[in-house]
């Protein structure tokens, strides 16, 4: 009788650690949205660290984005392309970002584009000093996130069928028309997908930005350095700022879904 | 007029083919393995030539010695492989006019589409099309462009058996209309029958044999054109 008890009980275990992960996983979101009343929203966002973070948050976010489009797709489609030794040395460099920890992504952009790094004197010589400045946030940004995108489209950029590149070409379509007719449309998925989630990842940015550009208001504090200054002066601030990274993080997942849904119903069709 | 004369080596793999193409369509048979679908993909320009040469109408597409080899986009080579290679997220319409951009290369797209009998189907995707619709879609895609030649290969063979005897008759007349050499590789001697053109045997990366199909049937050059024979023979 015991026995089957325990057995029972032993059948409970994984229902039970399945909840508390749950738990642990929902409840300090739950608990920012519960601390701060509509009122804290609306003082918080009004106040003038908010205002400058957003706008450069947007502001640097977008550009690495864009940068991470126009570098990374190229790069992406080599490395679908061409498989061998290269490519996966490529894949590594590719990967190492998402792996290695923040902080150390900071200290190595210090030590490649710092006044004493790798390329600091030349850069330098040219007139460009990149840490403590607005680009410097970009390259952060572009450091740890362009890699989500690149993993992302080389991947479509494999999948797709080769054999629809060769009937463009037999029906006279050069690179680009290949590209923007054939190539784009059919990797749309997995672009879009890409550009989501490396924009996220962007706009998360943090520790290799304090470390590498520094926490200066309206030059490179983003809205989670901003979060991180609010904590030790006004909490509102703090507090209206990630709610809004927790509602664009959601408006992300929501993109994401709806898109997938919409491209099975289409494939479909 | 479509003259070859080429080498390919792929993984261990060689083909050695001499052959000259007049007008019309040419059933190219043998055996799995053969090279029949390499040596399309060769005269398209989607397998690297070794050695040799290929010869469009005067035009020259590959000459290894002067280290001539014309890109794919400008051979007027067309191709319609196995699965046909539709792009899916474009309709009938749109497939069919891809290689024909402009007003006249469209009023030649409808034409097409009109002549082949898609004209319901225009604003279709090819996911939405039975086998066949999408053999037709392949076809006049091809087609539109105004190729030089023309390469199909085994344009029945993902098709239902009833499918499969309608389109057959329709692509046979299809190929015999542009005054181009087509290159057909079959499996079927129904289908060499339709094409009522000249037949190449390709055995082991060799031509063993080209010749009219009453020459095939009276002495079949292989083992392999003896069984092909019979076959036909046994259910006809």
């Amino acid at each position: 009788m015991s026995s089957r008890a325990g057995a029972r009980l032993l059948g409970l275990l994984p229902a039970a650690a399945a909840a508390l992960m749950l738990v642990v996983l929902a409840v300090p979101l739950l608990a920012l949205v519960l601390s701060t009343s509509p009122g804290d929203l609306v003082d918080g966002l009004r106040h003038p660290l908010a205002f400058s973070a957003l706008r450069l948050s947007l502001l640097t976010t977008t550009t690495s984005l864009a940068l991470t489009l126009l570098l990374g797709t190229p790069l992406a489609w080599w490395m679908a392309r061409h498989p061998g030794p290269p490519e996966r040395v490529a894949a590594t460099i590719v990967q190492l970002p998402i792996v290695v920890p923040p902080a150390v992504s900071g200290l190595a952009l210090l030590l490649a584009f710092g006044r004493r790094g790798l390329l600091g004197p030349a850069l330098e010589q040219a007139g460009w000093a990149l840490p403590f400045t607005t680009a410097a946030v970009v390259l952060a940004e572009l450091f740890v996130s362009a890699p989500f995108y690149i993993q992302s489209a080389a991947a479509t950029f494999r999948r797709l069928d080769e054999d629809l590149l060769w009937a463009a070409r037999s029906l006279g379509a050069g690179p680009a028309r290949r590209f923007f007719r054939v190539v784009l449309p059919l990797s749309r998925p997995g672009i879009v997908t890409g550009a989501a989630l490396s924009w996220a990842r962007a706009l998360g940015e943090f520790g290799a930005t304090l470390m590498f550009a520094g926490n200066l208001q309206g030059r490179t504090q983003t809205l989670p350095l901003a979060i991180y200054s609010a904590l030790e002066t006004d909490l509102r601030p703090a507090k209206a700022l990630s709610i809004l990274l927790v509602a664009v993080a959601l408006a992300v997942l929501g993109i994401l879904g709806r898109r997938t849904v919409l491209e099975a119903v289409r494939a479909r069709a | 007029m479509l003259e070859l004369d080429l080498e390919v080596v792929r993984d261990g793999f060689a083909l050695a083919v001499q052959l000259s193409l007049g007008p019309g369509p040419t059933a190219l048979v043998g055996p799995n393995g053969a090279g029949k679908s390499t040596l399309l993909r060769a005269i398209l320009g989607a397998v690297p030539v070794r050695r040799g040469r290929i010869v469009l109408d005067g035009h020259v597409l590959i000459d290894t010695n002067r280290g001539i080899s014309v890109p794919t986009e400008e051979r007027r080579v067309a191709w319609v492989p196995q699965e046909y290679a539709l792009f899916p997220q474009l309709t009938v319409q749109e497939n069919v006019a891809f290689g024909v951009p402009g007003p006249a290369g469209h009023a030649r797209a409808d034409a097409l589409i009109g002549q082949l009998g898609l004209e319901a189907l225009r604003s279709r995707r090819p996911g939405a099309l039975s086998g066949g619709e999408r053999q037709k879609v392949a076809l006049a895609r091809a087609l539109a462009t105004e190729p030089r030649a023309l390469l199909l290969d085994e344009p029945l063979a993902a098709l239902d058996a009833d499918t499969r005897e309608a389109t057959r008759v329709l692509l046979a007349e299809t190929l015999h209309r542009p005054a181009i050499p087509s290159l057909v590789v079959t499996h079927e001697m129904r289908d060499v029958l339709a094409l009522a053109g000249p037949v190449v045997l390709l055995e082991a990366g060799r031509v063993r044999s080209t010749g009219t199909l009453d020459l095939f049937r009276t002495s079949p050059p292989s083992e392999f054109a003896r069984r092909l024979v019979t076959r036909s023979v046994g259910g006809a």
